[in-house]
């Protein structure tokens, strides 16, 4: 279980004077064991802070920010984070970099690469594992970042808008995939979004997020049956949700 | 009509350069004909010396191994120095900033003048040749190696602390990988650099070599064998380059063209 107790986190001012922003003001949250929980806010509401926060790339100010107990001081085996961008390195093939988080961890080279095998066909990427990202559409690269970051076997994904740079159909193709694989799997989920329908087909619970400084406004509850599909978003429960989502977030843009 | 024969076979990339070389080629062979100028040797006099001196008479082998050994030895000596150098730089906030106002002015000065007091130091044999080859070529290798490191996508970096890397794992394997396309541009730029310091420094003090060869002939007022030697020395520059390139193809098939060819 992840715990967020007054999280607070400013970035000071560029030139070190005290004009800095308060990207993240007393967050207090809880994400539950095998829960996929989406995070929703207008642009700048410090959502891919609270998440590197949370996977320990950055220090926080105040509050606390604790795993099972644990507070978070920095990155760990288990929690993997899948980026936006991809981050894939351009000059390794796709059986690489789904083995690097297991060769950073020094694990023998024969057994990184079994276990990389096994996820690369897991995302269905069987028979690309030779080529060089280059070589691969967005969608076939963000399920190689999918690929590494579970090959580590993490409690916990950190997905920071992973399909946003994808265009809609291989989205949908792709969610439809992660629901899959989570389904099998179950692990705890921190996905942020810009789309309410993927917020709301994805998550077990919503959390919206008010921007300048960055806030929890509400959590809300998905109560739609497992396991989901397309066929999920028609049903009524998922449009009421949807538009209850986007009531908040249009007032909450600045004019 | 001509112009249809003309397939696109003909006009794709290796046919547009013959194209473009037989076109200059012309144009050099009518000018110089027609300027009657006992310096400008035309295009086919020029053609016929380079067939001697390297093919009949064999000539051009000796100087060419003469100053060759200096181009091995600088050009190496510069790689083995830049690299470091330009990592280090990239690296270390501190040692970069030490390290610019130096990098400032080698980049700016031009090499030539320098040459007598290289030789001043070292003399007039390969000691000096080897020192001007160096002098010509390490800076480009140094900033381009440097500039290499500080471009790594940073967010590659960020990925690989959210796997747990520490700061060695990720230089060797995150930075250092990243900055090899940069470079391969460093050394490039840097062999190019090399091969005009050899000649060069064969022209203006230490006469050996392909600069003898060249103020030999340009003594003897034979201009087809001074534009020979000149013509051997550029296809050597090509062959090392086109060399260098494949090497590139090999170890770094990701990078894009982003340079000089």
């Amino acid at each position: 279980m992840i715990q967020v107790r007054g999280l607070s986190k400013e970035f000071a001012g560029r030139d070190g004077t005290d004009t800095g922003i308060v990207a993240l003001d007393s967050l207090d949250f809880e994400v539950r064991d095998n829960e996929f929980l989406t995070v929703i806010g207008p642009s700048g509401c410090g959502k891919t802070t609270l998440l590197r926060i949370v996977a320990g790339l950055i220090p926080y100010d105040r509050g606390e920010v604790s795993i099972n107990g644990t507070p978070v001081t920095g990155p760990g085996p288990d929690r993997a984070v899948v980026f936006q961008n991809f981050a894939l390195m351009p000059w390794a093939d796709v059986l690489t970099n789904v083995a690097f988080g297991l060769e950073i961890r020094d694990m023998p080279k024969a057994e990184c690469e079994a276990t990389a095998m096994r996820l690369v066909k897991l995302v269905g990427l069987e028979g690309f594992e030779r080529r060089l990202p280059k070589e691969l559409s967005g969608g076939m690269q963000q399920r190689v970042g999918l690929a590494r970051a579970l090959a580590v076997n993490p409690r916990i994904l950190l997905m920071d808008e992973p399909f946003g740079s994808l265009d809609e159909q291989t989205r949908r193709l792709l969610q439809e995939q992660l629901l899959r694989i989570w389904e099998r799997e179950r692990k705890t989920v921190i996905f942020i979004t810009h789309s309410m329908e993927e917020a709301v087909l994805l998550g077990d619970r919503v959390m919206l997020m008010t921007p300048r400084p960055g806030r929890v406004k509400e959590i809300i509850n998905v109560p739609l049956k497992r396991p989901r599909g397309h066929d999920t978003e028609k049903s009524a429960t998922f449009v009421e949700i949807k538009e209850y989502l986007w009531q908040n977030l249009r007032s909450m843009q600045v004019a | 009509m001509a112009a249809s024969k003309v397939g696109r076979g003909l006009l794709s990339g290796w046919g547009l350069r013959i194209w473009v070389f037989l076109l200059f080629a012309l144009f050099w062979q009518v000018s110089a004909t027609y300027m009657k100028n006992m310096l400008i040797p035309t295009f086919t006099e020029t053609i016929g010396g380079f067939i001697q001196l390297v093919f009949v008479s064999g000539r051009i082998w000796e100087p060419l191994y003469i100053s060759n050994q200096a181009l091995v030895l600088g050009y190496f000596l510069s790689v083995v120095v830049a690299i470091p150098l330009g990592l280090a730089a990239g690296r270390a906030r501190l040692i970069d900033r030490i390290l610019n106002p130096y990098i400032g002015v080698f980049l700016a000065i031009p090499v030539a003048p320098l040459i007598p007091m290289v030789i001043i130091a070292l003399g007039l044999g390969l000691a000096s040749r080897v020192a001007i080859v160096f002098l010509f070529a390490f800076i480009f290798i140094t900033v381009n190696t440097r500039a290499g490191v500080r471009n790594v996508d940073p967010w590659l970096i960020e990925m690989a602390k959210s796997f747990g890397a520490n700061e060695r794992q990720i230089w060797r394997r995150i930075v250092i990988p990243g900055a090899v396309p940069a470079i391969f541009v460093g050394l490039r730029t840097g062999l190019g650099r090399a091969i005009s310091g050899m000649v060069i420094v064969e022209l203006l003090l230490v006469a050996s070599g392909l600069g003898r060869l060249i103020l030999e002939f340009a003594g003897r007022l034979q201009a087809d064998f001074v534009f020979a030697t000149v013509l051997v020395v550029i296809v050597e520059a090509l062959l090392l380059l086109s060399a260098m390139r494949l090497i590139e193809q090999r170890v770094a098939p990701w990078a894009h063209d982003i340079s000089v060819e």
